[in-house]
């Protein structure tokens, strides 16, 4: 019923904004009123399917170093003990959270929201406009404790200002227009946390991280699971949850089984009512036997960042020789056994609104391209081995990847990219890296990689802002590894960024995409995915498509007693 | 001349009879595990000889195809021949083995022999560094070698080295103490002669015999420790062949594609427990239980 409801609100927002642009806060009430009675009659609807001492065995793939943070994997977790300001629907359209409703000036400047009333953190803290300007305050501000790795990128150089205007009443300014800012808010990092216990400092919070959402962390056993149990005073569940109130299991014991085999082993014997992702192997298996679902995540797809600040890849023509150099959609083939589409775009996820589809089929697997290029690039000398060099320094590439950002089956990929690149004349190495090396910064030096496998999730293409956002006034953009410095690009995402038509925005953001495949600062094989496989008598676990595809397990309950 | 020629002849020829005799009385088992190291050095000095295939060569058409006539161990993720892999990676995973144990045991003799003779402090402190080495497990030993210096051949030659190095230090000083007790060096030193000479001429040649011994068990050990570390993923870079790798790369495949899991696994088991039969062989004839005639 709210999905419903969230629906019509969502109809009714487009059709009233087109007629209404300045007189938003009367769609903002329409819509919040439509959430409200949904859902009451979603609680009434839902009666019954509370089940105590039953808990979600759920087995998860990667452990990281903090409950929340910048990372994917952190973002999963936090979504289960945190609310957003604003949820995000599959289809774009913004629903209400914890902002009940919400205005923008006509100058696309300044946002005024109404929070929603009697929230309260699960330390006992009110939950007002104050803890959300805190919040905000902290991810943007100098200090490291507080700063939040996903919002500092987007918002730090276009924010003015937070403030509380009223107890249930938020008021934010920009420098400039940024018309992605709703969906910035929406994503799972931005959940708002208790402004007291961030007190506690970042190593506690780390360890015990306290939010408004469905379930609260009880433990967290370090290499073992995370231990949640249910906020029983929860009231304050987003406006496309498919109900309103506590969830219905009283926990979930999310482990982490970072082996493949093991976790979907574990769904096999009924260790685990819930895993995600299946390995390719098992991907036919696990449709036939349980239930699977999945979200593409937006953002960039799993791409190659090339790093383009030095030779060899700093000439366009050996990035694009590069790129013709491999079969990279049979390689995805042969790798995930047909369990996940080759992606050809590496600048846009398919699952974004602004993705061009044609562009899919990019830099097609083509040798002969690849040897001209090369050799209109100067690399033409070869040694015994076909390998080219070029005023004596041979074309040698080094991937550098970890299974941080490279899925276990993706390894295979990038050693058939290997072997193919070698009839090119790339002498390609492979340098795996473990996760822990990984993050000490291990085989990322400016001089230690030429490829660097990676994603960036986000709802679309706003990623941009932070992947392709060149050096400026002397500070570097960490983010950006492919070191791609284009300036007439930065000047198409800035324009699009502050478009607030629709169409026009996603225009502007197309002909950056189509700028960005051109140049080919990266390639691209497959998408990034999010997918659970859960037991039969698990019902309504669903993957926050709007977001960046985070499992909810609030509405989840199981069918008969375990 | 004549003589002289006669008399090599038959000399050769006694030898030749002595050692065909020997050779009549070895157990099946080590001729079975002579064969197959054989073949394993075979195929680490010139793998061509023995490959079906170039390990390398990708065949996206035919993935994880089943043992067949054309691929007798079937093939990979990439279509390529495991056969040809495994022989490919022998080279790799012998290295491993042989070097690890070289080196495990130059420093176990280093170590071993300096605690024995020099007994004291020396003694003790030696002692307490093997016992703090062996606190540790060997595994973590080598783990620790491999992130701090990274992956590659000879990375692993050293963590595997020294990881399985405390052990073998122990077992060294212990035969120095118990030869340098015995009557045969009492009377040398008696006799007045060097402590270089004794140590040479009689601790050193005494002391090490079972090392010999230890040296074909552990390389077996060393390679099961090396294709430990590679199966964790701390191995060989791809698209090394190296056994543990290939072990590595197959376990997500071990109930669709049992090949890749198994094959390795099996090349790993025969040449573990053939060197292993070749060094009990070995130790047994040190000890005295089996005779020449």
């Amino acid at each position: 019923m709210s999905k419903l409801a969230a629906v019509h609100s969502a109809l009714l927002l487009k059709k009233l904004n087109r007629r209404l642009k300045s007189h938003a806060a009367i769609i903002a009430i329409a819509v919040s009123g439509l959430s409200i009675a949904s859902a009451m009659q979603t609680e009434d609807a839902s009666a019954g399917k509370s089940q105590s001492g039953v808990i979600i065995r759920y087995g998860h793939f990667q452990e990281p170093p903090c409950l929340y943070g910048g990372w994917v994997q952190q973002w999963y977790l936090q979504r289960q003990f945190s609310d957003n300001l604003v949820a995000r629907a599959e289809d774009g359209t913004i629903l209400p959270w914890l902002a009940t409703a919400w205005t923008v000036s006509d100058d696309r400047k300044k946002y005024t929201f109404q929070i929603k009333p009697d929230v309260k953190f699960t330390d006992g803290t009110v939950l007002d406009a104050q803890a959300i300007v805190d919040n905000i305050n902290g991810w943007l501000s100098d200090n490291a404790e507080l700063q939040n790795p996903t919002a500092g990128p987007y918002l730090r150089s276009l924010f003015e200002s937070a403030a509380a205007t009223g107890p249930l009443t938020l008021k934010i300014t920009l420098k400039t227009p940024f018309e992605p800012l709703l969906n910035v808010f929406a994503q799972s990092s931005q959940g708002i946390l208790s402004p007291t216990a961030l007190k506690r400092g970042k190593a506690v919070n780390c360890e015990s991280p306290i939010g408004s959402g469905a379930f609260i962390v009880e433990k967290w056993n370090r290499g073992k699971n995370v231990i949640f149990r249910r906020n029983p005073n929860y009231n304050s569940a987003p406006a496309n949850a498919k109900h309103q109130g506590p969830a219905y299991v009283e926990g979930i014991e999310w482990r982490f089984l970072a082996d493949p085999t093991i976790r979907y082993g574990s769904l096999l014997t009924g260790e685990s009512d819930v895993v995600y992702h299946i390995p390719a192997v098992n991907w036919q298996d696990a449709n036939s036997r349980f239930k699977v679902v999945r979200h593409i995540t937006g953002g960039t797809p799993l791409r190659l960042a090339l790093f383009s600040a030095r030779p060899p890849f700093d000439d366009m023509r050996v990035r694009q020789a590069f790129a013709y150099a491999s079969d990279r959609s049979a390689a995805v083939q042969a790798a995930f056994l047909g369990s996940l589409p080759y992606e050809g775009n590496f600048s846009l996820s398919q699952s974004s609104p602004e993705y061009i589809r044609e562009l899919s089929k990019s830099y097609s697997y083509d040798v002969d391209k690849a040897n001209k290029l090369l050799d209109k690039a100067g690399w033409t000398e070869r040694d015994a081995n076909g390998i080219r060099s070029k005023n004596g320094n041979p074309l040698i590439i080094r991937i550098t990847y970890t299974n941080a950002f490279s899925p276990p089956d993706g390894d295979q990929v990038l050693q058939i990219i290997q072997q193919q690149a070698k009839a090119a004349g790339f002498d390609v190495r492979l340098q795996p890296t473990n996760q822990a090396d990984f993050w000490a910064g291990k085989n990322l030096g400016p001089n230690d990689y030429e490829v660097l496998p990676l994603y960036w999730v986000a709802p679309g293409a706003e990623i941009y802002r932070i992947s392709y956002k060149p050096d400026l006034n002397g500070v570097r953009n960490p983010f950006n590894p492919s070191r791609y410095q284009d300036l007439t690009l930065w000047d198409i995402i800035q324009k699009a960024e502050q478009v607030a038509e629709k169409p026009e925005r996603i225009a502007l953001y197309q002909q950056a995409e189509r700028r960005i495949v051109e140049n080919a600062p990266s390639l691209s094989y497959t998408v990034l995915d999010v997918t659970l496989a859960s037991a039969d008598n698990v019902k309504d676990i669903w993957l926050d498509g709007g977001s960046v595809g985070e499992p909810v397990f609030s509405d989840a309950y199981f069918t008969d007693k375990k | 001349m004549t003589y002289a020629t006669t008399s090599a002849g038959n000399e050769k020829a006694f030898v030749t009879a002595r050692v065909l005799t020997a050779a009549r009385t070895f157990p099946v088992l080590v001729y079975i595990a002579t064969a197959f190291i054989a073949f394993f050095f075979i195929a680490a000095v010139e793998q061509k000889l023995l490959q079906t295939h170039d390990p390398l060569a990708l065949d996206l058409m035919s993935p994880l195809q089943a043992p067949s006539r054309a691929h007798w161990l079937g093939t990979d993720q990439s279509g390529r021949d495991l056969y040809s892999r495994i022989v490919a990676g022998t080279g790799q995973s012998l290295s491993i083995g042989l070097g690890a144990t070289a080196l495990s045991l130059t420093v176990a003799l280093i170590l071993g022999v300096t605690a024995g003779l020099s007994g004291g402090w020396i003694d003790n402190v030696l002692s307490r560094f093997f016992d703090v080495l062996f606190a540790l497990p060997t595994l973590f030993l080598a783990l620790l070698f491999v992130s701090l210096f990274g992956t590659t051949v000879s990375t692993l030659i050293v963590a595997v080295g020294i990881g399985t190095s405390p052990g073998y230090a122990r077992m060294v000083r212990v035969q120095v103490l118990s030869v340098k007790a015995t009557g045969y060096v009492e009377a040398a030193k008696v006799l007045g002669h060097s402590p270089q000479r004794i140590l040479f001429n009689h601790i050193l040649p005494n002391a090490i015999g079972p090392l010999a011994t230890m040296f074909t068990l552990g390389i077996g050990q060393a390679i099961i420790w090396a294709s430990g570390l590679s199966f964790l993923g701390l191995g060989v870079a791809p698209p090394s062949s190296e056994w543990g790798a290939l072990l590595n790369a197959g376990r997500n495949y071990v109930i669709y594609a049992w090949w890749l899991e198994i094959m390795p696994g099996i090349a790993i088991a025969i040449f573990a427990l053939s060197v292993t039969v070749i060094g009990q062989y070995v130790q047994q004839r040190l000890e005295g239980r089996i005779d020449l005639p």
